[in-house]
C-alpha cells in the first residue's frame, strides 16, 4: 500500500480529500477551489449529523428551478455527486461571470440559448457531438432535433434546448380581449396611458417592440433601421406605467387589473400565476405584421463547460436535466411554469397542467413568432434603449 | 543648538506601524481603483471584453448627454434626501436627547429595527401600501376622499420617499450624538443673556450640531447616489438613477468599461460634491473666526 500526504490523517477526513479530488499529485486551481468548497462542507458538516459522503463534486451554474431537489437528488444519489448551484439572475450576467473566470469552476450551464450559443466563439464551451446524444433527441419535438441552428456555431453543438415558451403581450381577460391584442397598437393607444407595463429584462421588451416597427432585430441593422427602434421605444416609454424586473409586481399588477398588459414577457410571466388558478392571465402571440412574425420563441439551453474536469459526469447531469422525469417536474416550478422540449414528457400532463401550460396554444404561438437568437445589434440597441428611457425622465 | 526633529514621514517606527494600513488601502482600494481606470481604455463589443487602449468608452461618456442627466438626476434626488432627512431627523434627535430621556432606550431600539430590516421587505412593503388597491388607498377611501388619492406609487416622488425611510436612522443617530454632547450649561447661559428660546437654538444648539449634521449628510448623500432598489421598484423604474444605469451596463449590457467608466464617474462627481460642501462649511467658518 501507497503511503499518500494524507493517509496519516482519520478516515474521515481522508474521504473527504478524495470527494475533493485532492488525492492525486498536484494542485490544479480547480482543485484548489473545490478543495476549499469541500472544506467548507466539512466546516458545515460539524453543524449537521450526517457529514458529505459524495464520491465527487461539480458545480451546475442554472437558472433557480434547474436545482430543484426532486432533479438534483435522484441524480445525485445514483451518481454519488455533490452538486454545487451557482445561480444566476440574469443570462448576460451569468456569461459575464463565465468570461471573467468562473468557467474554470463551472462544469455544467443552464441559460437562456443566446447566451449559451456566445459561450461558442468565446471558447468556453465544450462541443457536443450529437451522435451521443441520441438518446435523448429521441423523444424531443422535431423542432430542437439537431442540427438545431440557433444553438449552433460554426457547424458544431454548443448546447442542448430544454426549457422554452414565447414572447408576447400578457393580458387579464378579463379586463381586455386577446382580439385587441393581435398588433401591440394598444401599447401606443393614448387611451391606455399609465397602464402599460414593460418588463425590463434586457433585450425582451425591445425585441418585439422593432419587430412592431417593421424592423427585424436578428439582421444586421443600419442606422435608418436603429433609428425606427428609437421612435418606437420613445412612444412605447410614453405609455409605460412602470419597468419591472421583478416578475410579482407585473403579475399583481395584471390580477388586480391596475395593469391592461405586460409587454416584454409571455409564458413565463403568466403560467405561475395560472397554476394558482388565474386562469384569466394568457399570454398571447400577436398576428404577423407587414411580413415579420410578431412573436418570439425563447429557448433555455445547457451546455457543458469545456474546462471541466468531469465530461462523463457532465454529460449524465445534463441528460439527467432534459429527460422526462425532469422535465415534467421542470415544467411545473412554483415560480414559473414552462413548456420543455422533451415530447415525452406531454404523456405526463394532467389536463389542468396542459392548461396551465398553455400547451393546446403553444404550437400557434410557434407558429406566429421568430425564434430568439443573438441579435447583431443588440449593443447598440440597448444602448438606445438607456438614451430614451433618460430622455422620457 | 536644538537637535533636528526627524519629519514625521520619514519616522522609520512610523512607517512600519502604518504598513498594514498602507498595504489594506493598497490593495484592498487603491489597486481595484487603478484595474477600474485601466479597463475605461478597453472596449466591449458583442458582449465580449476587447483590449484596445482607446479613449471609445469616454469619448462615448462625454458626447452622450443620458449619461449626464442621470446623474443630475440622481444627484439631485440625493441633495433632496439629504434635506428632507435632515429636516425630519433633527426633531427627532432633539427630542430623544433631551425631552424623552424616559424612553430614550425603547425609542432607539424601534428605529433601530426598523432601520436593520431588510431594504428589499421594506421597500416591497411601501409599494404594496402605496398601491392603487393598497392599504393607503384603501384608507382614504373609507374616509370617503378619492380612491386614488395617493397616486404617487412608480414617480420621483414615491423613489424619495423609500429613500428618506430607507437612511432616516443615519441622520437621527448623528444628530442624537451631537445633540447629547451638547453642554447644557451654553444653552443655559445664552437664556441668561436674554436669548429666547428660538434664538437660543439657532445660534447655540444648531451650530454646535454642525458635525453630526454634516457626518449624517456625507453619509445620505453617499449612500443616496447609490441607490438603486427604491428608483427600481418605488419609481417603477422609469427614472433611473445612476447605480441603476450602472446596473444596467454591467449586466445587462455586459460593457465592462463602460460600467467602469460610469462608476469611476459617479465617484469621482459624489467626492467632488462633499469636497465643495466641506469647503464651503470651512470657509464659512473662517469667515466667522475673523
Amino acid at each position: 500500500m501507497t503511503k499518500s500526504w494524507y493517509s496519516d490523517l482519520p478516515q474521515y477526513y481522508q474521504r473527504q480529500i478524495k470527494a475533493a479530488g485532492l488525492d492525486e499529485a498536484g494542485l490544479t486551481r480547480r482543485r484548489l477551489l473545490k478543495g476549499m468548497a469541500a472544506t467548507a462542507g466539512v466546516a458545515m458538516a460539524g453543524l449537521s449529523s450526517r457529514p458529505s459522503r459524495a464520491a465527487a463534486q461539480m458545480t451546475y451554474m442554472c437558472w433557480e428551478g434547474y436545482n430543484d431537489p426532486r432533479i438534483m437528488d435522484p441524480f445525485k444519489k445514483a451518481n454519488d455527486v455533490d452538486i454545487a448551484f451557482d445561480l444566476i439572475v440574469d443570462s448576460p450576467g451569468g456569461f459575464a461571470k463565465l468570461q471573467a473566470g468562473a468557467s474554470r469552476e463551472v462544469d455544467l450551464v443552464s441559460s437562456d440559448m443566446p447566451w449559451i450559443t456566445r459561450l461558442g466563439p468565446a471558447g468556453l464551451a465544450h462541443e457536443l457531438n450529437p451522435s451521443e446524444y441520441e438518446d435523448v433527441y429521441a423523444t424531443f419535438y422535431d423542432q430542437f432535433k439537431p442540427p438545431f441552428e440557433p444553438l449552433l456555431h460554426e457547424g458544431k453543438t454548443i448546447g442542448v434546448a430544454t426549457r422554452w415558451g414565447w414572447v408576447g403581450p400578457c393580458i387579464n381577460t378579463d379586463i381586455t380581449k386577446p382580439e385587441v391584442w393581435k398588433t401591440y397598437d394598444p401599447v401606443f393607444d393614448d387611451a391606455n396611458k399609465g397602464k402599460i407595463c414593460v418588463m425590463d429584462w434586457g433585450d425582451w421588451p425591445i425585441l418585439p417592440m422593432a419587430l412592431h416597427a417593421g424592423i427585424d432585430p436578428y439582421q444586421e441593422l443600419d442606422q435608418n433601421a436603429l433609428e425606427e427602434v428609437r421612435k418606437v421605444l420613445r412612444a412605447m416609454f410614453k405609455n409605460t406605467r412602470m419597468l419591472v424586473a421583478d416578475l410579482t409586481q407585473a403579475q399583481k399588477g395584471l390580477l388586480d387589473g391596475s395593469l391592461l398588459g405586460c409587454i416584454g414577457a409571455g409564458s413565463y410571466l403568466t403560467s405561475a400565476v395560472r397554476k394558482q388558478g388565474h386562469k384569466n392571465i394568457i399570454a398571447v402571440v400577436p398576428e404577423p405584421k407587414n411580413g415579420l412574425k410578431q412573436g418570439i420563441i425563447w429557448v433555455e439551453a445547457t451546455a457543458i463547460l469545456k474546462d471541466t474536469d468531469q465530461p462523463e459526469l457532465a454529460q449524465k447531469l445534463l441528460k439527467h436535466v432534459v429527460s422526462k422525469e425532469s422535465g415534467h417536474i421542470l415544467s411545473l416550478l412554483d415560480s414559473t411554469c414552462n413548456v420543455v422540449t422533451n415530447k415525452a414528457v406531454e404523456e405526463l400532463y394532467t389536463p389542468e397542467e396542459r392548461d396551465i401550460l398553455q400547451v393546446d396554444y403553444m404550437w400557434k404561438a410557434w407558429d406566429n413568432s421568430q425564434m430568439h437568437r443573438i441579435a447583431p445589434n443588440i449593443d447598440e440597441m440597448l444602448a438606445i434603449w438607456q438614451e430614451e428611457l433618460a430622455a422620457a425622465q | 543648538m536644538a537637535e533636528e526633529v526627524p519629519r514625521r514621514w520619514r519616522d522609520p517606527e512610523l512607517l512600519v506601524k502604518a504598513l498594514p494600513t498602507v498595504i489594506l488601502q493598497t490593495t484592498c482600494f487603491l489597486a481595484p481603483l487603478v484595474m477600474t481606470f485601466l479597463l475605461t481604455f478597453q472596449r466591449s463589443r458583442n458582449f465580449q471584453l476587447q483590449w484596445t487602449w482607446d479613449l471609445w468608452t469616454w469619448t462615448d461618456i462625454f458626447s452622450k448627454p443620458h449619461y449626464w442627466t442621470i446623474l443630475l438626476h440622481t444627484v439631485f434626488m440625493a441633495v433632496a434626501c439629504v434635506a428632507i432627512c435632515l429636516v425630519i431627523a433633527f426633531p427627532v434627535a432633539y427630542g430623544l436627547a433631551t425631552r424623552f430621556k424616559a424612553w430614550e432606550n425603547e425609542i432607539k431600539v424601534l428605529i433601530t429595527f426598523a432601520f436593520i430590516t431588510d431594504a428589499t421587505l421594506k421597500i416591497y412593503g411601501w409599494a404594496l401600501f402605496l398601491d392603487k388597491n393598497g392599504m393607503a388607498n384603501y384608507l382614504l377611501g373609507s374616509l370617503g376622499l378619492s380612491p386614488e388619492i395617493v397616486a404617487f406609487l412608480f414617480t420621483d416622488w414615491a423613489t424619495l420617499l423609500g429613500m428618506v425611510y430607507s437612511l432616516l436612522a443615519f441622520a437621527i443617530f448623528t444628530l442624537y450624538l451631537s445633540i447629547s454632547n451638547i453642554d447644557r450649561s451654553l444653552i443655559l447661559a445664552a437664556y441668561d443673556a436674554g436669548a429666547g428660546k428660538l434664538r437660543a437654538h439657532w445660534e447655540v444648539t444648531l451650530p454646535l450640531c454642525k458635525p453630526g449634521i454634516w457626518a449624517g449628510s456625507v453619509l445620505i448623500f453617499l449612500l443616496s447616489v447609490g441607490a438603486f432598489l427604491e428608483p427600481k421598484v418605488l419609481g417603477g423604474g422609469k427614472s433611473p438613477m445612476s447605480a441603476e444605469l450602472i446596473r444596467q451596463t454591467f449586466e445587462t449590457r455586459v460593457n465592462w468599461p463602460l460600467g467602469a467608466a460610469l462608476t469611476l464617474m459617479l465617484m469621482v462627481v459624489s467626492v467632488f460634491i462633499v469636497l465643495l460642501f466641506s469647503r464651503l462649511i470651512g470657509l464659512k467658518r473662517a469667515g466667522l473666526a475673523s
